[in-house]
This record gives structure tokens, sequence and C-alpha cells, in this order.
């Protein structure tokens, strides 16, 4: 097929409504608006969950943050309250770009720029998200066991060398996966800017 | 006359042009019928916006190509399937699916372009001329044409590979 044949074909097809166009104003921003919310809902509901998992998480630390008596039980203790306050503030920032001002009537060049910058910001997030989880999972487990038992794991240097060697290899997997999970997403994005600022 | 009054007469005579883009940035009809839906209501929304700076045609492919785009960003997973558009094509039945497998085609070698390469070849078929498609797009003149040449080698060569 060549391409003049290509533009007889986009130029034949038409569509079920042509030359009948209902705008019916109303009725379209209802049903605007009740998927607005819907895809709101699927978004932000899982988020807020999460977040008061971790908020909670952080609170049950805090309120026992008098049982960890070695400096280190703290240091994890202190570290793993931040971790759990910054984990949703970074899940929220990269939702919140994806639901951020559409400005529908700018040049084309303009939206899909805007569009990849916010690609490579989306998926740097989530690479910091998953690395600060995996922290989190560290300083958890010396916690954990310290909380809920009262037996100081830190202490015994079984514990560091399997949960350590296991970090590890999760991590390594984990990383792997989101580094190609992303890749395509990310290098779509870059050479789309790249293209755009030739 | 009324803002639906003149909305309608804005917009009439481009609702076969918004579902041919919708096609080709949706996956499947029901995502298409979606973006249908959400290129009228922004363009709708916008109408009272629209300063008559560019014409009623450049507003109209902004507004639908960018609320595409937008649409793509709302969809967090998209796997890339081609369907046969049964919907589409109101050719005769004896050339119908000669046909469907024309825009199947075509629609397959517009997909494996990238976002910018897909609406200067939408505007392309679209019988668009090079000042038109620069200021839809945003980009210059001499790079409309020097885009839409590598575009068209590749449009050729994809072509040449499924056929």
């Amino acid at each position: 097929m060549e391409l003049n044949e290509l533009k007889n074909t986009w130029n034949k097809a038409k569509s079920p409504g042509q030359n009948q166009l209902n705008v019916n104003p109303e009725l379209m921003k209802r049903m605007h608006d009740q998927k607005y919310q819907l895809k709101l809902r699927r978004i932000i509901l899982p988020e807020i969950v999460g977040s008061f998992v971790c908020l909670a998480a952080a609170g049950f630390i805090g309120f026992r943050f008098g049982k960890l008596d070695t400096a280190l039980l703290q240091g994890a203790g202190v570290l793993s309250i931040l971790l759990l306050l910054l984990l949703p503030v970074i899940s929220f920032k990269s939702t919140r770009q994806l639901s951020n001002g559409n400005h529908v009537d700018q040049s084309y060049a303009e939206t899909l720029k805007a569009f990849a910058h916010q690609r490579v910001r989306f998926v740097r997030l989530q690479k910091l998200n998953v690395l600060l989880s995996y922290l989190l999972l560290v300083t958890m487990l010396v916690l954990l066991s310290k909380l809920s038992g009262g037996k100081d794991l830190s202490a015994n240097k079984y514990f560091w060398l399997y949960s350590f060697t296991a970090g590890y290899v999760f991590l390594l997997f984990y990383s792997n996966w989101v580094k190609k999970y992303y890749r395509k997403t990310l290098q779509q994005a870059e050479e789309l800017l790249q293209e755009l600022a030739a | 006359m009324d803002k639906n009054e003149s909305f309608i007469a804005a917009i009439k005579g481009s609702e076969g042009t918004i579902f041919k883009i919708a096609s080709v940035y949706a996956d499947g009809a029901e995502d298409r019928n979606d973006l249908v839906q959400e290129i009228n209501y922004q363009l709708w929304r916008s109408f009272d916006t629209f300063n008559q700076k560019s014409s009623v045609n450049t507003w109209i492919y902004r507004v639908a190509m960018n609320v595409a785009i937008y649409h793509l960003k709302a969809a967090k997973k998209r796997v890339p399937t081609v369907s046969i558009d049964d919907q589409l094509m109101h050719s005769r039945e004896t050339e119908q699916d000669e046909e469907a497998a024309r825009w199947t085609l075509l629609k397959q070698s517009i997909e494996a372009l990238n976002l910018l390469d897909k609406g200067i070849v939408i505007l392309y078929l679209e019988d668009k001329s090079y000042e038109e498609i620069a200021e839809i797009v945003g980009i210059s003149v001499s790079n409309v044409g020097t885009k839409l040449s590598r575009i068209k080698e590749k449009l050729k060569q994809q072509l040449n590979n499924q056929l």
C-alpha cells in the first residue's frame, strides 16, 4: 500500500455519528464528572489506605519509642518514622503530577513536552520509592522483634548475616524489575524530549 | 445565538475528524468512545476561552490531540492492540473486508510512530498544509517538512514489512 492509498483510507473512514452532532452540555458534564469521580476514587483510595497504614505504623513506633534502649534501635526508630512519613508524601506527589492542570488549547508540542517531563519525574519518584521502601524494610526488621516481643535481634550476629544477604538479593531482583518495568517509558519520554528540543 | 448553538456551529463537520483522532490514540472501541466524549466535553468547556486568535480548525485539532495525550496519561497501563474497527468503516459490504484491512494496516503503522510523529502524520492525512501543521503542533514550518519526509520513510518501511 502506498502513502496515497493510506490517505484515501483515512479520508474514506467515517464515524457512525458523523453529521449527527448532538451536544447536550448538561449530560456531557454529568458523564464527565461521574467518570472523573470514579477515576479519582480508584487512584486516591489506595493512596489514602496506604498513608493511613504508614501513619499508624509511625504512631506505633513513636508510642513505644521508650522501649528502644540502644542507640542503634533508637536510630532505626527515628529513621523508620521519617520513612513512614516520607513515603506517602512521595506517593501523593507522583499521583498529583498525573492529575495536574491540563491546558487543552496550548500547542501539541508544549503538551508533549509537559507529558514527557512528567513521565521522567514519575519514574524517578518510583525509583526513589523503591529504594526508601527497602530501607524501611531493614529498619522495620530491626525494630519489630524488639517492639513486639522485647527481643533485640540486632544483638544476634546471625540476624545481620541472614537479613542482609536476603535483603541484598531481594533488592537486586526488585530494583531490576523496577528498572525493566519503567525502562521503555523513560526511554520514550527522553527520546521525545530530545526530538522536541531539536 | 446562545453558547450551545455557537458551539455546535463551530464544530459542525469535525465529528469525523474527532472520531478518527480518538481511534488512533485510544485502545479499543470502549476507550475510543470515552476519548471522543472527553474531547467533545473539553471542546465545549474551552469554547469560552477560545479567543479567535487561531482558526476554529486549529483550536479543534489542538484540543482533540492534547486531550488524547492527557487521556494516555490517565490510562495507567496501556497495551497497544489493534482491532478491526467495524464501526469506523461504512463502505459497501463487498468492499468492507478490504477497507477494514487497510484501516487496520494504517492504524498499525501510525501506532508504531512516536507521539510527535503521530500528531504530525494525522494532520498530514487530514490534508493540512505545512503552515497549518506548524501552527497546530507548535514547531517551525521547515521542521514540519523535515519531520514529514522522515515519517513518510518510516511509514513506507513499515508498510513494506507488513505486506
